[in-house]
């Protein structure tokens, strides 16, 4: 499609995994305005009454289809910050994908700031893609700090994968999420900071109905100087289940605080954690140093699975 | 043929050194099936780990066909041709079967990498893709830790406790492959293991006690060390528990 120029295919491909016009319904938005956008019958995209950000809206029902919301910045200076709502009917199926590409080319900030509001209604279940990365050989600071705030309702299932591998300097995320009975989270969050950028993340998620269940999982890799925070709280008001497993490698001069929290506000309730900081393990490299692996090598090799 | 020559290795012990392989000479001839057994903490897994470079030898050489590979690093012992199984294998965060078993065999090749896993007796397809890490049992662990040993068709494999952990059904096929894979590919077999199976498997048997081999022979002539508890080095323990040990 000719509204898209090299860079934007660049970013949308590394946010996306986007060749092209993606299948199924999508909106595409640049430097803070609308590019591209499809419905279907299924699925609705419209601008919200404030005209700061879009609401989705997926018929109850609706099974094995997608809808494709990236962001792409290449504008120098502007911070973008939008408000998307989505609402996803009874028993869907659905997966979406979003995320932002950055590209900075100057010495000015640029940056966006998405705020993302998911109500699952009963037995829904959606998988939810979110990539951050920033690219470019601009001096200026890429800031990312996207809020997600999720209600699901009783049986409703939601599998959040949370990704930012590179070029982002200052992040910060925040995840709220509400379990009623019967529903499940999973969150997979994996980040990856490098020379002196920082990311920090604050998750709390509140199991609020009977036979809610949370599985939070936190891979981190730290290079050169950059520093991430890590908070995540769990507290369980009903007879559930919920475990939190946080991960954090350091490579370099990085440093790490993961602050895991448990609150059991309910006698029945079943909350776990683990939590490790620390460089790579020896016993690690050398098992694949002993398969013939240099130390390089080795070491790529067991971060790239890390954040695989 | 491998060889260690004058093979020291010392720790340091709150500031005293420890000898843990005081001086040791041996040569593995090419081919040959070599078990080595003896009391814990006598210094198999050290040896083994001296020779895969794992460990700095403190003083001595190891030579392979006529090679120092004294300084080598370990991916170049790898390269050189000699393998190790870990007594205690690693665990991973995200590293599958596939891609553990892909890196030893160096290929990709899906059916390679699955006939590989069934030969060690992990038959099912569903393990491709799970992680090599803490949730794996301790059967499964030490197989897959067979496999890459296994898939990396080495000069010289070297196997510590591969049976540890391993289901009474699945010793003797183990012992088996190990032996086929040396009578195959003639290649060098060290097994360190307490177990009888392998001990009886093997060409040579060799008994570990205080970092030395004090005993060099067939299965048949270490029967009556194997029978005698004086072998066990539990008179150090101490004089004054000496009557409390368990032995
Ligand atoms: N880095 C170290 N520092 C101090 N002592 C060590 C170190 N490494 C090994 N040792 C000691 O050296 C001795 C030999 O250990 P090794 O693991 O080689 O024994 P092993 O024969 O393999 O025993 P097992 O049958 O229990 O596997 C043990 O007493 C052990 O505690
Ligand atoms: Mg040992």
């Amino acid at each position: 499609m000719n509204a898209f120029d090299k860079l934007d295919k660049e970013l949308l491909r590394a946010v996306a995994d986007l060749e092209g016009i993606p299948k199924g319904a999508f909106n595409i938005r640049k430097n803070g305005a609308l590019l591209a956008r499809e419905c279907n019958a299924n699925i609705e995209i419209e601008n919200n009454a404030k005209g700061t950000g879009i609401i989705i809206r997926i018929k109850a029902n609706t099974r094995n289809e997608s809808v494709h919301i990236p962001v792409i910045l290449s504008q120098a200076g502007l911070y973008d910050v939008v408000e998307n709502d989505f609402i996803i009917g009874e028993n869907c199926d659905v997966a979406i994908i979003a995320g932002c590409g950055i590209h900075c080319g100057s010495d000015q900030q640029e940056g966006h700031a998405g705020i993302h509001s998911f109500h699952l209604a009963r037995n829904a279940r959606v998988r939810y893609v979110e990539k951050h990365i920033a690219i470019g050989d601009g001096s200026g600071k890429r800031a990312l700090n996207p809020t997600t705030k999720v209600q699901l309702d009783s049986g409703a299932h939601l599998e959040m994968e949370l990704t930012q591998l590179g070029g982002v300097d200052e992040a910060l995320r925040v995840n709220e999420v509400v379990v009623d009975e019967g529903a499940s989270l999973q969150i997979i969050e994996k980040v990856m900071t490098a020379k002196r950028q920082t990311a920090t993340s604050q998750t709390s998620i509140l199991l609020r109905g009977k036979g809610a269940r949370s599985n939070m999982i936190s891979r981190s890799v730290i290079r050169d100087d950059s520093r991430q925070v890590l908070y995540a709280v769990m507290e369980a008001m009903a007879p559930c289940f919920g475990h939190i497993e946080c991960d954090a490698i350091i490579m370099d001069r990085g440093t790490n605080e993961t602050v895991p929290s448990l609150k059991a506000l309910h006698p029945d309730a079943e909350l776990t954690h683990e939590a490790s900081i620390g460089k790579i393990a020896d016993e690690q490299l050398m098992k694949l140093m002993s398969l013939g692996l240099s130390y390089d090598e080795a070491v790529n090799r067991i971060i790239q699975s890390f954040l695989k | 043929m491998l060889e260690v020559k004058d093979l020291r290795y010392a720790v340091n012990n709150n500031g005293a050194s420890q000898e843990i392989i005081p001086a040791m000479s041996y040569r593995f001839q090419k081919g040959r099936f070599y078990a080595i057994t003896g009391p814990n903490g006598s210094g198999k897994t050290t040896l083994a780990k001296l020779i895969m470079g794992i460990y700095a030898a403190t003083a001595g050489k190891i030579i392979l066909d006529g090679v120092d590979i004294t300084a080598k690093p370990v991916n170049e012992r790898a390269q050189a041709g000699i393998a190790y199984s870990f007594q205690h294998p690693a665990r991973f965060k995200g590293i599958t079967f596939r891609e553990l078993i892909s890196i030893a065999a160096n290929t990709d090749d899906a059916t390679e990498i699955l006939r590989l896993m069934k030969r060690v007796g992990i038959c099912s397809l569903s393990h491709l893709d799970i992680p090599v890490d803490g949730k794996l049992s301790g059967g499964e662990i030490k197989k897959i830790e067979l496999a890459t040993t296994i898939a990396r068709n080495p000069k010289v494999a070297i196997y510590d406790e591969p049976d540890t952990g391993i289901d009474l059904w699945t010793i003797e096929p183990m012992v088996k492959l190990i032996k086929n894979e040396q009578v195959n590919h003639g290649t060098t077999t060290i097994v360190v293991s307490h177990n009888k199976a392998f001990l009886e498997a093997a060409d040579t048997v060799l008994i570990l006690r205080g970092g030395q081999f004090f005993f060099d022979g067939t299965f048949a002539e270490a029967l009556p060390h194997l029978n005698n508890i004086s072998v066990c080095d539990y008179r150090t323990c101490g004089d004054k528990t000496y009557d409390e040990c368990f032995r």
